[in-house]
């Protein structure tokens, strides 16, 4: 039999519904790979093995029965570990919740489990989603798979991970500042930042609460079209949550894209700051293959990439100081120095530079529009180029590097999917962004899983 | 009086560190400090002067 951590959420539910596979056999093979390799790139923090076979064994019953709760039935996944999930440890990767049990689940994790899917576990980040990968932690940072001298990006570090390992289907991430589209990037995965508002941030623990976003990631965009199609709409517990019309995204990954307009913001990554020639080389034969697909893709100024990374990081320092503030003042030896740095410069940002900081992301939000009138998607790079090296610790101040290529979207609120676009000489994983207008998920979701369709990247896999 | 956008002196910042009710050591203050003046110097593409009379309701919305 072929091996099962290799099939695709969308390939496992046909077989699943032909009665060709079990999802207690799928659970297993993914247990036993988590047994077998997760040591070599810590992705899982905890792995409720006993749950997930539970459930395995309840979507069989079901299944056998005739009842088919949908694409997600019977297909495991994982959280990453800032997810509140009943019964189950939710550690934050910090001292600070490391025993913590929640006693109800996270709105999204309520719908993955309503859906029928099975959680095989929590998984490696960040702390609190915006430290680093530092020693002063409670569990062990997360390694990237394709070459684990590197560190596989965060903050979501293990949901990307454990999707290239083969060690989930798919995932459960979050994206304030690019913190899904970096791991997805630099593990070769595929990931949704949603627009802000369509999925619940209910039960998800908040770093910065006007630009937190709820996510998903998969090994293709198209299963993560299948867990959006479970994970979107509105929740009247998260103040942020937008009430839209129900979107089929799993069918949006089918949708022709001859005629897209695509506006490609190539100053973003080929002007002050540019990418490494390999990232330039592979974004340009994606541009091609998109071109040959019949979608129109031209290059489009927009306001500078600086720009919306300092109205970012005045954001999010602020209102992350804001929700840590009592316990960087109670008890600041419980976090890692990376992340109680961050969380104690916020301090100093006055009200004054804050609602400027706002006042800027409305500016360029209303900038990002107009500059992209006629079109229907933005294109950039994802990342400059290669990850960081795991041994190198990452910069504490992290803001006064290059500015960062996922947060125009943070600013604007739009959705936005990462799309990997080949591999560096050393074998490290190149990846484009493509964005939507808000609440257009379903423009990006066409175009990402055409290009993943008529490019070979989805068959290449790390080996461990 | 001194541009909001003018860096502060060690000392200044440290008189400011002191109204945060942090418990901050020198080796804190001088990190943060650092940090803080590297902010600052991004700070300067935000636009000052707006018409804050005119500020639209502070609730973030994609769409709107």
């Amino acid at each position: 039999m072929t091996d099962l951590t290799l099939l695709g959420i969308a390939e496992a539910g046909r077989l699943m519904a032909r009665g060709e596979i079990t999802s207690t056999q799928l659970t297993e093979a993914f247990l036993k790979r988590i047994e077998a390799v997760d040591h070599k790139i810590a992705s899982y923090i905890t792995v409720s093995a006993d749950v997930a076979r539970a459930a395995a064994r309840q979507a069989d019953t079901e299944m056998k029965g005739g009842v088919r709760r949908g694409p997600m039935h019977g297909i495991p996944i994982a959280l990453k570990d800032i997810y509140e999930t009943a019964g189950i440890k939710t550690t934050g990767h910090s001292h600070f919740k490391k025993d913590y049990v929640p006693a109800i689940d996270a709105e999204t994790v309520r719908r993955l489990k309503d859906a029928g899917a099975v959680i095989l576990g929590k998984l490696g980040t960040h702390e609190f989603a915006n430290g680093a990968m530092t020693p002063d932690q409670p569990f062990p940072a997360v390694r990237n798979p394709w070459n684990t001298k590197y560190q596989p990006g965060g903050s979501s570090s293990g949901s990307g991970a454990a999707i290239a390992a083969q060690l989930c289907m798919g995932a459960m991430g979050s994206d304030t500042g690019g913190s899904i589209r970096n791991p997805a990037g630099f593990c070769a995965t595929a990931g949704i930042k949603p627009t802000y508002g369509l999925v619940s941030r209910c039960g998800v623990f908040p770093l910065s609460f006007s630009m937190d976003t709820a996510g998903p990631m998969a090994w293709t965009t198209e299963d993560c079209a299948l867990m959006l199609d479970v994970l979107a709409g509105y929740d009247p517990n998260d103040q942020g949550s937008a009430k839209t019309d129900k979107v089929d995204y799993g069918a949006a990954a089918h949708r022709p894209i001859k005629g897209m307009r695509i506006a490609l913001a190539r100053h973003w990554y080929e002007g002050e700051d540019s990418v490494t020639p390999e990232m330039k080389k592979g974004i340009d034969e994606a541009v091609r293959v998109l071109k040959d697909l019949g979608a129109i893709v031209e290059d489009v100024v927009f306001p500078s990439l600086r720009d919306y990374h300092i109205a970012g990081r005045v954001i999010i320092t602020t209102e992350a100081h804001a929700v840590h503030r009592q316990d960087v003042i109670d008890s600041p030896e419980k976090f890692g120095y990376t992340t109680l740095r961050r969380f104690q410069l916020g301090a100093f940002i006055s009200a004054e530079q804050y609602l400027s900081a706002l006042r800027f992301r409305r500016q360029l939000t209303l900038d990002t529009r107009a500059a992209m009138r006629g079109y229907d998607l933005i294109m950039a790079a994802n990342q400059w180029g290669d990850p960081e090296i795991f041994e190198e610790p990452q910069a504490v101040f992290h803001f006064m590097g290059k500015p960062q290529l996922p947060m125009p979207f943070n600013i604007t609120g739009q959705p936005v999917t990462t799309i990997n676009c080949g591999f560096s000489s050393a074998g490290l994983p190149l990846a484009f962004q493509l964005a939507g207008r808000a609440f257009d998920e379903a423009s990006a979701i066409a175009v990402g899983a055409a290009y993943e369709r008529a490019t070979p990247w989805r068959a290449k896999r790390p080996s461990l | 009086m001194p541009s909001p956008n003018t860096p502060p002196t060690l000392e200044e910042f440290r008189v400011r560190a002191a109204q945060t009710g942090l418990t901050l050591t020198s080796e804190d203050i001088e990190h943060l400090h650092k940090g803080y003046v590297g902010l600052l110097s991004l700070m300067e593409r935000i636009p000052s002067g707006w018409a804050w009379a005119a500020e639209p309701p502070l609730v973030f919305r994609a769409d709107k």
